[in-house]
């Protein structure tokens, strides 16, 4: 098998996440919404264990964390669930960026056509939009401000402390896609200034079919979300449903081992980063994005002379890598990532992102280096 | 391993002395968290038993919402806790 190199796509589960998770589907497997025996009074203390577990990463409240089926689910509850609040107000100007997941930018077209005026911030060669031009398009109307925290094809950290300094004496509600950072860059998402916060559990180490929405309160209230789906008063009546406890579990056994293990970690994520970049080094790639501001599990390269294609099939046997986002690449649509930062089609083409964890072994960076440099010469 | 007692200890002391914490439910939990061996491979109980005496409350069950743990909540962690040390139930 080749080395999975595709982490940004989705983790591997960490072991002790499956175990504990692997207990609440055989033996502990109670509804939590039936607290009138032991099954389920063991399902909800296990539920609210995770609750808590995912709030303190994150310096939330318990009661602030919003169980949903993942990222995806979260930023349209965030997005499409203020919509009716803002149109209530008189608000109609929304904002956010081209580097967005399509998961924030399909839900602001779907504003679009409820009749709001969507701004979309451009971003840099370096991979990050500009809280300057934040500050100059918001707006007395400006309903909500949509950015992402680590985005997921280049790694690149966004600007949030500038952009809470931006926000800091406007009203907007400001919700933070934190899909690929949380848990893995820490300090920026205890920024209080962030109403909403969009969490993914397989980003973590967690299984698929699990994240959170993150609701902080402002004076004592949460945001004035309303639910996408009806049928049950769970979850605050914004996310009815069963919940789905083992994965739950899972999330937030992941959430307690990324606070705890988070610098063992990127110790051994830096170390794997110098041996790729030196590796890479050899095939004069560009990196795209700046790396003074990437996390360091991921790195995106474009490959002069080799398109990502035949790259990725090339090497198939050795290492598992892909070009894009994993919801946008079985698509082959260019980038729109790399588009926004201004590389041209065809060094977008010839694209690899590289993402790695801790449990990720040694690759024979060699015969990656060998085959690369025959595909070009060939 | 055995800092997770220590930090159970160390909270239920704090919850007793400083807290509302009552004597007949600070003491069986000590006697958890003074025992790491005996309750190693209950970990998980552990950490949920950790985390109720942090977020203790006595009035937890009186408002609308319930976000923090009474003395009913740690009592049945420490029986699902103990069930646990004697075969594959609640825990």
């Amino acid at each position: 098998m080749p080395i999975y190199l595709d982490c940004n796509a989705t983790t591997p589960v960490e072991p002790a996440v499956a175990k504990l998770a692997a207990r609440f589907l055989e033996q502990d497997f109670g509804n939590p919404a039936s607290p009138i025996h032991d099954y389920g009074l063991f399902a909800r203390a296990a539920v609210e264990h995770a609750r808590a577990q995912i709030a303190r990463v994150v310096a939330a409240r318990p009661d602030e964390v919003i169980f949903t089926s993942g990222a995806t689910e979260a930023n349209n509850i965030a997005i499409l669930g203020l919509a009716q609040a803002a149109l209530n107000a008189g608000k109609r100007h929304v904002i956010t960026t081209a580097i967005e997941h399509k998961a924030v930018l399909e839900p602001f077209e779907a504003l679009g056509r409820l009749g709001f005026e969507v701004e979309i911030l451009p971003a840099g060669a370096d991979g990050r939009f500009a809280p300057q031009q934040l500050a100059a398009a918001l707006r007395p109307d400006t309903a909500l401000v949509s950015t992402i925290q680590v985005n997921n094809e280049t790694g690149v950290v966004q600007p949030l402390a500038e952009v809470a300094q931006v926000l800091a004496q406007h009203p907007a509600w400001w919700h933070v896609d934190a899909a690929q950072g949380f848990g893995k860059e820490l300090e920026q998402l205890r920024q209080p200034r962030i109403d909403l916060l969009s969490i993914s559990g397989h980003k973590i180490y967690a299984p698929k079919g699990v994240g959170a929405l993150i609701a902080r309160k402002r004076n004592a209230t949460l945001p004035p979300l309303q639910p996408l789906m009806f049928g049950g008063g769970q979850e605050q009546g914004l996310r009815p449903g069963t919940l789905p406890v083992p994965l739950i579990v899972g999330l937030g056994e992941a959430a307690k081992l990324a606070l705890r293990e988070q610098e063992q970690r990127r110790e051994r994520c830096r170390a794997f980063r110098a041996q790729a970049l030196a590796a890479l080094a050899r095939l004069d790639v560009i990196q795209n994005g700046a790396e003074a501001h990437c996390l360091p599990h991921v790195v995106n390269v474009s490959v002069p002379g080799i398109s990502s294609d035949q790259a990725i099939h090339a090497l198939k046997d050795v290492i598992a890598i892909s070009s894009t986002s994993a919801c946008t690449s079985h698509t082959r649509t260019p980038s729109h990532v790399l588009a926004a930062m201004g590389l041209s089609s065809e060094l977008a083409e010839s694209s690899l992102r590289l993402s790695w964890c801790h449990l990720t072994p040694a690759v024979d960076w060699e015969r990656v280096i060998d085959i690369l440099q025959q595909l070009r010469q060939a | 391993m055995n800092q997770l007692f220590k930090e159970l200890e160390e909270a239920t002391l704090e919850q007793h002395i400083h807290g509302e914490l009552p004597q007949w439910l600070a003491d069986p939990v000590l006697e958890v968290a003074r025992n790491p061996h005996q309750y190693a491979e209950s970990e998980y109980h552990v950490e949920m038993l950790l985390a109720q005496v942090r977020e203790y409350d006595v009035y937890a069950e009186a408002g609308c919402c319930k976000w923090a743990y009474d003395h009913e909540d740690i009592k049945r962690t420490l029986r699902w806790l103990h069930e646990a040390q004697q075969g594959p139930q609640k825990g």
